[in-house]
């Protein structure tokens, strides 16, 4: 028996915290992230029915936003829209100032990392999942998830200069 | 013996086996430069994870509200035959669901020395995100104590209250302890904070906190919502499992007293 659409509605506003860092994570902005976020929320509406019996929703929404931010990157490639240089210093919507200042460092510097690294960071360390759970949701295997996760980390600590960095 | 940037991430983040990451702990405990290197995975890790989860404090925009109940209202949910990469492919990860789960296996295998290390972490991040919470949590005597609304939910709140959906404190899992103690996990929803308290003399201590990686901890017990430095320090101290909810019920009733 499948949860009624309002429960469900219910379920996904409980994940709405969750989503937003998720997305928060993987993009420049909040403004971006949250646009991210509400195409996670419509897909998952649209395609309710192939959410298995049993599974977790909250997995199955964060597969959903790998995918879609995924597509999003590809289509903006394919428009010939390039990211804002990465050394700008161009933040429309965070700046040191409105924002809290370590979210702005550590998401600045999330940024500059290949799309594979930073899922596999933001799975990982800011979403707080295992080795396995995170090659499971990104689809690859557990070796790749570790070599994608140490070069992310790696590259991590050398922008971010503090824990990490120099030895 | 020397070991890579991999082999000590995977140590740091706990993944491990056992016997790989006994070799690790006595190799760290002879050689400080090693030591160091796990410790700068670990502090990068609470870095990374600390920025990010400031966003789990800030309001929710409506638009994202109105979009999650939105399907309810406009009949979405019928099949859709569009855009076949939208769902996952494989296997879909399964997050346990909350009551009486005992802990899993690569959890109950920890070691003492990663759970102290953990402990230490937590507690250094404590201090840190509960800047805003000091009316919830003190320092007493030998470590951190519970007080207010903090206490209060602590004494009186079931894990499956309905009615404390919006409460300030969500409970998640109540136990007992080796010693014969209660213990119960609980999320600040405020501060997105999450710690672990047991009784003791009457109130309760908190032995470790960690930044929350949920919001609220009413959701499901999603592999991600109790952060590993709780998780652990719930590891060292749980005898069997968790409580059901009617002898969580009944430790109440009894005022938390020791059996």
């Amino acid at each position: 028996m499948s949860p009624a659409p309002e429960e469900i509605g219910e379920r996904i506003v409980e994940l709405l915290p969750r989503l937003r860092r998720f997305a928060r994570s993987l993009s420049r902005n909040q403004h971006d992230a949250d646009d991210l976020v509400q195409s996670v929320i419509e897909r998952a509406w649209r395609h309710l029915d192939q959410l298995q019996p049993g599974a977790n929703l909250g997995s199955w929404m964060f597969g959903i936003m790998k995918n879609a931010w995924i597509d999003d990157r590809r289509a903006r490639t394919r428009r010939g829209e390039v990211a804002l240089p990465e050394d700008s210093g161009s933040h429309p919507a965070v700046s040191p100032g409105d924002a809290n200042a370590a979210l702005w460092s550590v998401s600045e510097a999330m940024t500059k990392l290949p799309e594979e690294q930073r899922l596999a960071v933001a799975l990982v360390l800011v979403e707080g999942m295992s080795y396995k759970e995170a090659s499971q949701l990104l689809e690859i295997p557990m070796g790749t998830l570790t070599s994608r996760l140490a070069r992310g980390r790696a590259a991590l600590a050398d922008a971010l200069g503090g824990p990490g960095g120099a030895a | 013996m020397n070991y890579d940037d991999e082999t000590l991430m995977a140590y740091a983040d706990g993944e491990l086996d056992a016997a790989r990451r006994a070799e690790i702990d006595a190799a760290i405990a002879q050689d400080p430069a090693l030591a160091a290197r796990v410790a700068k995975q670990r502090a990068l890790r609470a870095e990374v994870a600390g920025a990010f989860d400031s966003v789990l404090a800030q309001p929710v925009p409506d638009r994202l509200r109105d979009a999650a109940r939105g399907g309810a209202l406009s009949g979405a949910g019928a099949p859709d035959s569009a855009a076949p990469a939208d769902r996952p492919r494989g296997n879909v990860v399964q997050f346990p669901s909350r009551g009486t789960r005992a802990p899993s296996a690569p959890w109950r295998a920890r070691e003492w020395f990663a759970v102290a290390a953990s402990l230490l972490l937590g507690i250094a991040i404590s201090w840190r995100y509960f800047a805003g919470d000091t009316s919830l949590i003190a320092a007493g005597d030998g470590g951190l104590v519970a007080q207010g609304a903090l206490a209060t939910a602590l004494d009186r709140q079931l894990a499956s209250d309905a009615g404390a959906k919006d409460a300030a404190v969500a409970i998640g899992l109540t136990f007992k302890a080796r010693d014969g103690s209660y213990c119960r996990s609980f999320t600040l929803r405020g501060s997105g904070t999450a710690g672990l308290a047991c009784r003791a003399r009457g109130g309760w201590s908190i032995p470790v906190t960690a930044a929350a990686d949920a919001a609220g901890g009413d959701y499901r017990q999603a592999a991600g919502t109790i952060p590993p430095a709780v998780m652990q320090a719930i590891e060292a101290r749980i005898a069997g499992d968790a409580l059901t909810a009617p002898a969580e019920t009944q430790a109440r009733d009894a005022g938390w007293a020791r059996q």
